[in-house]
């Protein structure tokens, strides 16, 4: 079973050569505040911000709503999404999961990513991510997330400082080593 | 990429957005629903009443997903048998635009194949050439929440309608000549986490339907539609507004101690109230059978919610994990059977209910209803009062059973896939066995306190999770039903994972998640024939005849809860011309 899964990685092609021609109607109003951070399109290239682009809309959303209503917390997250009504914050979801992926993966060990694929076949990462951690619902997207917010989010879930997750990744992060969440990140990271 | 109708200002975004959509979401179309296609010819009779009630005493059409009302999985034609099936080989492959698992059996009638795929795809094909007919696609609403897949199981047929239902929670109708969409309707609030991926069963003028969500805090049900309008007829809810406590049974139905603290579930009970009767889960997954004789509807609950935290939810959380009759004409509650009282494991029932023959405990052949558990066993029922008869050895390894989980996670086996997941078994009524998949996954249970967090996340309350170093297979169970002893066994490389069928050729058909779909002699699991379809094969197969040849036919999509390999085809296999 596990030497299937590195064929999924195969099956996930990037949009290539293409750049959303956004005009001021197509960009609701408040997503302006979003790029400075999260880059145009939602494109972070600062790993401290997650990239947007792509993203599950139904995770945006909810994760707005859950910075609103102090389920998760992030000092300067929380005012931007105190001031986003219901409408706004489906907006923004809607908008930057239309929005193509731009950037470049980043490329990992290969001994750490090949290391961190086989954590994500034990922790059976993908019963609820997807093949490709490509994501469903309010399951958010990660591949091709930076590795460094990948990690931190990873390690928030474990030491018990981000638990808006219903307890489902508290539960399957907790007994990793934090060797292995750098590997499993790595891995996450490093597919298209 | 479910949520597309505020999009269509970003008409310059939107031909990179179906680009995406497809490459992510593993090929959910974003457009409007619509079907396509031509008319299917004119010599396809409608679905009779009459037809479904005979369905499993022909062999020419397949007419329901599980072959009939009593969903035996039996196929009374021999046309292709141990002799002959090394000689198998495959007649058309019919592939969708769907990438992604795929867990449909098609439903055969006069020649005309329907099929759906992962997203709610649903198409009419030519059964022998593979060419289509119709196709449509669903549009899906602004919110689906669904558990382990955008899978569907495929549809029913009544009176020149066929049926399907959805991941946003909707049945709908379509006449089956031309797929025009005949009417729709909510089953519930996807918002809530309801969600569709069962087939439904059209009968007596109903269509009956179930409903996933036990990941999510729903209350499960089973509904009646009326098949000509969709109005509701009636409603049985899965778990009771009062007495969802049970018993306080310590044991389950083997006999074997739970390990609960009663004393601190009824402190907690007494604390609370009962008032979680409202998400406590107990989802239907899979198609109920019917017995037309006595009016009995049988199907199995799923897990209390959430999944591996029990704290919140004193009591036995009836009738999670358990087996129920319900009367055809009204939905009232007939009998029970509950194997697992207050599940912290995920270890329900899925794997839908069979109505076929075997010793009752005077020894004597009866009318049995069976089931196949994530537990590993085989539960032997009494038809009407749902009393345990037998139940089977353990098809797989138990260790350990019933460890709580921890925090750290505990080692039990069976792993919380099972045993017999949410796969059909099959029967052979002449040899007295029932064939059941298993997996083999060695697992650690992980609790997690969580509160209720609204319908709209995942709700496990832990997880499960495989163990490093510890092999995983699977394992085809051949279960004499008089005895409860496994005849024969059949390992395979993978956790099986699809379904079984079984033919009066003495043969069963299943696939792997490797991609290899197999025929084995009934008789003693005797590999005959295997064909390498190039994706998983999880699904369950099925057989139908059309001018004078038997066909084999089975999905080759792949399956997300195990992660094997994705495909998009349906295969069909028949003997050389």
């Amino acid at each position: 079973m596990r030497s299937l899964s590195c064929l999924f990685a195969l099956m996930l092609v990037s949009p290539v050569g293409t750049q959303a021609q956004e005009t001021a109607a197509d960009l609701p109003a408040k997503a302006q505040t979003c790029i400075a951070c999260h880059g145009p399109g939602g494109n972070s290239t600062d790993p401290q911000y997650p990239v947007l682009a792509g993203q599950m809309p139904r995770y945006i959303y909810l994760q707005l709503k859950d910075y609103k209503q102090d389920r998760r917390v992030h000092p300067p997250m929380t005012p931007m999404a105190k001031s986003l009504s219901t409408e706004e914050m489906l907006a923004l979801g809607d908008y930057f999961a239309a929005q193509p992926r731009t950037g470049q993966v980043e490329q990992g060990d290969p001994a750490l990513v090949a290391r961190g694929q086989k954590v994500a076949d034990d922790a059976l990462c993908a019963m609820c991510h997807l093949g490709g951690f490509s994501g469903q619902n309010e399951v958010p997207r990660v591949n091709g997330q930076h590795y460094s917010y990948i990690l931190g989010q990873l390690l928030a879930f474990k030491n018990g400082h981000r638990t808006n997750d219903a307890g489902n990744m508290a539960a399957v992060v907790k007994t990793l080593s934090d060797d292995d969440l750098k590997a499993l990140a790595a891995y996450i990271a490093n597919i298209q | 990429m479910k949520q597309h109708q505020r999009l269509k200002a970003l008409s310059s975004a939107m031909f990179l957005l179906g680009a995406s959509a497809l490459v992510q979401a593993g090929g959910e179309v974003p457009q409007a629903a619509a079907t396509t296609g031509k008319a299917i010819p004119e010599s396809v009779k409608a679905v009779t009443q009459a037809r479904l009630t005979a369905a499993e005493k022909q062999d020419k059409d397949w007419l329901q997903v599980n072959g009939g009302y009593a969903q035996t999985r039996y196929f009374p034609g021999k046309q292709i048998n141990t002799d002959n099936v090394a000689k198998l080989v495959p007649k058309f492959v019919f592939q969708t635009q769907i990438m992604e698992s795929m867990e449909t059996a098609p439903v055969v009638v006069d020649g005309v194949m329907f099929l759906t795929t992962s997203y709610n795809h649903l198409h009419a094909i030519n059964a022998v050439t593979g060419e289509e007919y119709w196709h449509y696609k669903h549009k899906m609403g602004p919110v689906t929440v669904y558990c382990c897949g955008p899978n569907n199981r495929g549809i029913a047929a009544l009176d020149g309608m066929v049926y399907m239902a959805t991941l946003d929670a909707k049945m709908v109708a379509f006449d089956m000549k031309t797929g025009k969409v005949m009417w729709e309707t909510q089953i519930a609030d996807p918002e809530k986490g309801y969600s569709e991926t069962m087939a439904p069963v059209a009968v007596d003028g109903k269509i009956l339907i179930g409903t996933n969500g036990g990941e999510y805090g729903i209350r499960g049900f089973v509904k009646a539609f009326d098949a000509k309008t969709g109005k509701l007829l009636w409603t049985f809810h899965t778990i009771p507004e009062k007495g969802h406590e049970g018993v306080w049974a310590t044991k389950d139905a083997t006999g074997r101690d739970m390990k609960r603290n009663i004393e601190a579930e009824k402190a907690e009970l007494a604390k609370s109230g009962g008032d979680f009767y409202k998400t406590l889960g107990g989802g239907v997954w899979m198609t109920p059978a019917v017995d037309l004789e006595t009016n009995m509807v049988y199907f199995v609950v799923g897990n209390p919610s959430p999944d591996l935290y029990g704290d919140i939810r004193p009591g036995d959380n009836l009738y999670t994990d358990s087996i129920v009759a319900v009367d055809l004409k009204t939905g009232e509650y007939k009998a029970h059977f509950q194997y697992l009282a207050h599940d912290v494991w995920d270890l329900d029932a899925v794997s839908p209910p069979i109505i076929t023959e075997a010793a009752g405990k005077d020894g004597k052949k009866q009318k049995v209803v069976i089931h196949g558990g994530k537990t590993g066993h085989v539960y032997v029922h009494d038809p009407k009062t749902l009393e345990l008869i037998r139940f089977s050895e353990a098809m797989v390894p138990q260790e350990n059973m019933w460890t709580l989980p921890t925090p750290e996670g505990a080692r039990m086996l069976v792993g919380a896939n099972g045993g017999v997941e949410w796969n059909p078994m099959a029967v052979n009524p002449t040899l007295g066995l029932t064939y059941a998949a298993n997996l083999h996954q060695p697992m650690t249970y992980h609790v997690e306190k969580a509160a209720y967090p609204g319908g709209e996340k995942l709700w496990l309350g832990g997880a499960f999770k495989v163990i490093p170093g510890e092999d995983q297979w699977g394992r085809l169970a051949a279960v004499d039903m008089n005895t409860g002893k496994m005849t024969w066994k059949a390992d395979t490389d993978e956790p099986l994972m699809g379904g079984v069928l079984a033919t009066a050729g003495n043969l069963v058909f299943t696939g792997e998640g490797n991609g290899h779909f197999n025929a084995y002699d009934a008789r003693d699991g005797k590999k005959l024939w295997s064909f390498m379809a190039g994706a998983g094969v999880n699904a369950p197969p099925v057989s139908y005849t059309v001018d004078g040849k038997q066909y084999i036919a089975v999905a080759a999509g792949g399956n997300t809860q195990l992660n094997f390999k994705r495909g998009n085809s349906v295969l069909v296999f028949g003997l050389p011309d």
